[in-house]
């Protein structure tokens, strides 16, 4: 094989190449809740920091069932993130973040940092008040009781 | 030999690639293949680079990149409108809001959704990357019942699903991010780097921001909101033709209402009607009203 074939073949598979190995996902979220069921208000199992690795079991729907410090549960699948193989230290070098890896590249790009260095830039910015917003919570017996008295549905086979 | 060693890279390479990105098999593939005297260590190194660098440019801004976004972008709009102070308000349209969002393809995101009133007379609704919704008081008072406040939020929900607030950021912007990324001078603080990095953030914010005040979303993407909206309303319960009653109403005030609002950004109302009456009556899904919403929705005394 020439060397310019050989350079090709590297670049066709690699280009070809990005189907993830789901054993493993991360938690995307700044919290995700583990619950003991695949539904929104099932009793929570386990909390989960971003960032959180957790075995992957099996998948239903939306919803998958994972392992986290030893406890069975079901977590939504837009709370995660799927894991891809590690290839990197196969060939002898470090260990080296996916491209899409989410938590890898937290950190990295639009971080606390670059927000603060943009507050101290924009003043006016209202930060507190987004604060404010962000600390609004929607009470989970609250909600369920405020569907089931407007006779809505729980979304995702709840009751 | 050297011939049979090559079929077996080669296989060896097939089986990684199923399981790994991009970058990483090349890596793995240049690492063999110079080990095998068929490329030498600059061309390696290059081939590793250009394969990283393909691979970052590739990718999309992360849930808690879009998070930060979102904030600055909220952090502008409340520069420019109140908050209305009224906690039990606020309250109900929160409780709406996580039912659309319970409905929706995408209930969770880094920093979650929270809804807040705007204390302007002005006609809107918008929402920030990542999940913050504001509503005016102008909207709250345009709304007739509970079901169209849930049409309107779940219009915004799927705004947020769809990333519609991401796509208003020029190309160039995040691609010029994402090459600094790779290097670590652009995580050094105060440096020449870093200051790039933030000066595109403020420029993918003010992409956000000209998008949601002034020039709006596109038709296709305000008729695609409008069609998950309907799925939300309908999986919930909620009455999807509260969309199309809205939407009609609000054209036929269009000329009344104050300030640029959503008549402006809105665009093409009588289109977005027809596709909306399309898909439910594809679906036949049938006018659901609840005098029990429409009770609590009265006693909120909008």
């Amino acid at each position: 094989m020439k060397k310019k074939d050989f350079l090709f073949l590297l670049l066709g598979l690699g280009l070809t190449s990005s189907v993830a190995l789901a054993a493993t996902v991360k938690v995307v979220t700044q919290e995700a809740i583990i619950r003991g069921d695949k539904r929104f208000f099932a009793p929570a199992v386990a909390r989960a920091p971003y960032g959180s690795v957790l075995q992957e079991q099996s998948r239903e729907g939306d919803w998958l069932r994972v392992t986290y410090q030893g406890k069975q549960g079901w977590i939504h699948v837009s709370a995660i993130q799927e894991q891809k193989f590690q290839l990197s230290s196969l060939a002898g070098g470090q260990a080296q973040e996916t491209s899409h890896d989410e938590v890898a590249l937290a950190g990295k790009g639009f971080t606390p940092e670059v927000e603060k260095a943009f507050r101290e830039k924009n003043p006016k910015m209202r930060y507190d008040l987004v604060n404010q917003v962000q600390s609004y919570k929607v009470d989970e017996q609250k909600i369920q009781a405020f569907l089931q008295a407007g006779n809505l549905k729980e979304p995702g086979g709840g009751q | 030999m050297k011939k049979r060693y090559l079929s077996i890279l080669i296989i060896v390479l097939f089986s990684l690639a199923l399981v790994a990105s991009c970058a990483e098999v090349v890596q793995v593939g240049t690492t063999i293949g110079q080990g095998m005297g068929q490329i030498s260590p600059e061309d390696k190194e290059s081939i590793d680079r250009l394969a990283a660098q393909t691979a970052k440019a590739a990718r999309p801004m992360t849930d808690e990149e879009e998070y930060y976004v979102g904030r600055a972008v909220g952090a502008t709009i409340l520069g420019q409108y109140r908050l209305y102070a009224n906690g039990r308000l606020t309250s109900y349209v929160n409780m709406v809001g996580q039912a659309a969002v319970l409905a929706s393809d995408r209930p969770f995101t880094y920093g979650g959704y929270h809804v807040a009133i705007l204390d302007t007379e002005e006609v809107n609704a918008l929402s920030c990357p990542g999940g913050m919704i504001f509503i005016t008081r102008g909207m709250l008072q345009r709304v007739n019942n509970e079901d169209e406040l849930a049409a309107v939020l779940a219009h915004e929900v799927a705004h947020v699903n769809h990333k519609d607030g991401l796509a208003a950021i020029q190309k160039s912007r995040w691609v010029e991010a994402v090459s600094l990324l790779g290097s670590e001078a652009a995580r050094k603080v105060g440096g020449a780097q870093f200051t790039q990095l933030v000066s595109i953030f403020q420029g993918s914010v003010d992409d956000v921001m000209k998008t949601l005040l002034v020039n709006g979303y596109g038709r296709e993407q305000e008729s695609a909101a409008d069609l998950s909206a309907l799925t939300f309303l309908h999986s919930l319960g909620y009455n999807p033709d509260a969309l199309i009653d809205f939407l009609e109403r609000l054209t036929k005030e269009q000329t009344r209402a104050p300030g640029p609002g959503v008549f402006k950004t809105h665009p093409g109302m009588s289109e977005r009607i027809v596709s909306a009456r399309s898909l439910i009556s594809k679906n036949q899904w049938p006018r659901k009203e609840d005098p029990g919403r429409d009770r609590r929705f009265r006693e909120m005394r909008i």
